[in-house]
Parts: structure tokens; sequence; C-alpha cells
């Protein structure tokens, strides 16, 4: 039996087609109109209402998410005796927490150091909101406006540089990811002074274009912000070489980054507020 | 009014889960899609030109919250949700096959027509990597998920009416 009633043969076409005039007005209006137009606006009224629904999530899914870790972490040892097992898990916990907690510690004092030998300013911020669809690597951060957020701020994590401020609300912003196929970062490599930009791609991977071949590069070389363009400060951690590819006619090797950051499951990260500073690539790091 | 409740409950509900549960379902970066699941569900029940006005609906909602340019998606559920319509009026609700079929052909078309437009606007990226890593595994995903979501939603949305379909899964 079939499922609806079927339409007259061509109902719904005339709606259809007005839809899709409707629709391409829509995106030539978005393409022509500036960051204040009634489109940009709508957006940010969006990600406005939106933002409690992803913090709920977040609130919701964490310890979900800490369990199933918690659950993969210590599969193996499930045929233990039982109360070992639990003994042992408690204990692990802890020791792990602790460490992690050690590790972000450093890692924090890191950036703070980075952040005032530089004398820039910088916000903490809670990840509230993850990619809502697999064609855009961005999460939401529960600061905006108010907190002196802009869009094109740099965004750090513990580990090193996490993307970029796109869209700002009063209390939250969108944060464009350097995985994300729209990224672009200006980097070089630490031990070389080469110079490339660092892409992200659909796959949610880091390349290093446009780096001479006469440059050697090897892995595990360091790759730093270096500060062109006016986004980034010089020497903020983007990640390591983590292949070379090069082809005989290949005119730039194709140089694959493992990025420093944690990009799943980030839960705290660092705006930096204010312009970075002039780009000095005179001097090393 | 009482004909579009279950409807503009159904939207809101895809809403609500896309921004807060979603992100949690994702495998490998791949994101399910509840928007299209939606509006795919909504034309194979109430036939093409509910499934075309849904789909923009779904599909402006689907622009404004993420950072592409707004109108692509509403173009794309548009046309996709006209298709499911119009393809489920061509085929027979015996089995489970008939709508994680529809859900597959739509969602990979979908995800298709949605890379075509983005790389028409400029914003797209290469094909193979983008049919490889989002476009093919995001409508598997979307048709594994109909499965459990289409059943449910099936009968939430013709609640009071006679509801025959997927009665061997249901």
């Amino acid at each position: 039996m079939r499922l609806p009633e079927p339409e007259r043969s061509g109902g719904g076409t005339a709606l259809l087609v007005a839809l899709v005039v409707i629709s391409l007005i829509i995106v030539t209006v978005y393409f022509r109109e500036s960051d204040s137009g009634p489109l940009h606006r709508m957006r940010r009224l969006t990600q406005a209402a939106s933002a409690p629904v992803a913090t709920a999530g977040e609130w919701v899914f964490t310890p979900v998410d800490a369990v199933r870790n918690w659950f993969g972490g210590f599969g193996v040892s499930r045929d233990e005796v039982e109360t070992l097992r639990a003994q042992n898990a408690e204990l692990r916990q802890r020791v792990s927490e602790l460490e992690e907690a050690r590790l972000e510690n450093e890692r924090l004092q890191e950036i703070l150091g980075f952040i005032q030998a530089r004398e820039l300013d910088a916000v903490g911020a809670r990840v509230i909101g993850r990619p809502i669809n697999a064609w855009e690597g961005t999460i939401v951060i529960d600061r905006g406006s108010d907190d002196g957020i802009e869009p094109g701020m740099p965004v750090l994590a513990p580990e090193g540089l996490l993307g970029q401020t796109v869209d700002v609300t009063a209390s939250s912003a969108k944060v464009r990811l350097i995985t994300d196929q729209r990224s672009g970062v200006s980097a070089f490599i630490q031990a070389t002074r080469a110079e490339g930009i660092v892409n992200g791609s659909i796959e949610g991977e880091l390349s290093l274009d446009y780096v001479s071949r006469e440059v050697t590069v090897t892995v595990g070389d360091v790759v730093l912000t270096s500060g062109m363009g006016g986004v980034y400060p010089k020497g903020l951690l983007i990640g390591e070489v983590a292949d070379i590819l090069a082809a005989e006619n290949d005119l730039y090797p194709s140089i694959v980054v493992r990025p420093s950051a944690r990009l799943a499951g980030i839960e705290e990260v660092i705006v930096l507020v204010g312009a970075p500073p002039e780009p000095d690539l005179g001097s090393g790091e | 009014m009482n004909k579009w409740l279950p409807t503009v409950t159904a939207l809101a509900g895809a809403l609500v889960l896309q921004v807060g549960v979603a992100p949690h379902l994702a495998i490998s970066g791949v994101v399910p899609n509840l928007f299209l699941l939606v509006v795919i569900t909504l034309a194979m029940l109430e036939g093409r030109s509910a499934g075309a006005a849904a789909g923009f609906a779904a599909g402006l909602l689907f622009d404004l919250l993420g950072t592409g340019p707004v109108g692509a998606a509403a173009l794309v559920f548009s046309v996709t949700g006209y298709i499911a319509g119009s393809l489920s009026e061509h085929m027979f609700a015996e089995s489970w096959l008939m709508p994680v079929t529809v859900v597959f052909v739509a969602s990979l078309s979908a995800e298709l027509a949605y890379a075509l437009v983005l790389t028409v606007l400029g914003a797209g990226s290469p094909f193979w990597s983008a049919f490889a890593s989002v476009i093919l595994p995001a409508a598997v995903y979307n048709s594994v998920l109909a499965l459990l979501v289409y059943p449910l939603l099936a009968r939430f949305l013709r609640r009071g009416r006679p509801m025959t379909t997927f009665g061997r899964i249901g």
C-alpha cells in the first residue's frame, strides 16, 4: 500500500519553483549585504537563541562521554576479580585526574607566560557547542561581545592554537577551528624558518602548503604562527609535521601537520583579545 | 493549525536535537542530519509539497545555525523534500527497506547537491575528499538512524489518521 495519497501530477511544482527562487534571492542577499545586514543579524540571533540548548546538551552529555571513555579505557580489565578491578579503577581514575590536572596546569602556565610576555589580554571561555554538521569545524563558546570579544580574535587551547572567532553575539561566539576547510593560518617551521600556510580540510586534517621544495622538512618539526595576516600573533604553537609527501612534479611538497591542540572534546579555551603585535620574522621563539 | 502543529513541532524538535544532541553522536566527525530526516519523513508521509515546504524551513534553520552561505541548504533541502515526496509516491511501504532506501538516496543527493552549491559559491572542497569523508558516511548514518527515527516520527506526524505504514517493523 502507498504511503501518502499521491498529489496531482504537477502539484507542488509551482511551490518548489517559488522556494528555489526565494532561496537564490536569500543567497544573493547574504553575499551582497554587510555584516550588519538582516541575514547576518538573523544568524547571530539564531546563535544566541540556540546557545542555551547547546549548553544543556554539553551539560547532559559530559558525564555520558566521561562514562563512555571510562569504560573504553578499562575494557581490558573486565575479566579481573570484581573487587580488585573496582579498586584499581578508582585509583587509576584518581591518578589520571591528578596527572591530567598537573599537565593542564603546566600547559596553562606556558600559555599564561606567552600571553604575559607579549602583553596580550586574554579571556577564558567554556565550550558550549560542538559542530552541528559535518561540513564545518566550528565550536561555540560562552563568551561574547559583552566580554570584549570580536570577530577575528585568536582562540587557544592549553596545548596550542585552536582557531579564531567568527560570529559573535553578546554572550556567545562561534569559533572556526584551524582544521575547518575554510581556515588558513600563516605559519613557519621553527627549525628552518620556512614559511607557508596551514590549511584545514573537509577531513579535518591540517596541511602546510606553499613551503619551498628547497627547504628540508623533517617529521617532528614544530610549526608556529608567523604573525603575517594580522589575525594571529607570531609564535603560537600550531602543531608538528606528521608526514611529507613530495612527488617529483609537485611545485610544493605536501606536508601533513598534526595539530597540538586536542580539537575533539575540548572544554576550555582562551581568547586573545586586542590586536596582535606586528610580526617580527627576524627573531626566533 | 492542527494540520501544521505536528510539522512545526517536529521541526522544532529537530532544531533542539541537532544543536543539543547530534554533535555528541558524531562518528569520526560525521554528524547525523536530523533536519534532513524530518524533512524526508514528512515528504514520505505528506507528499512532495509538504516535503518542499518543510525542506525550505529546515534548510533555512540549518543555514542560520552554521557558518556557510545562508540559503544554500534551504535550496537543497526544498528540492530534496520534493524529490523524496515524489519518490515515495512511486514506492510501496511494505518493508523497512523503503524508508531506509529513500533516506539513503535523498541524503546522498542532498549532501552531493550541498557540496555542489558550496563549490559554486566558493566554499567547496575537493570532491572525492568530501564524498569519502562527509557525503557517503552522512548518507549511511542518516539511513541507519531512519530505522529508529522513521517509525516514531511517522506515528507522531500521522496521529489520529490511519497508520498502515511500516507495520512489519513497528
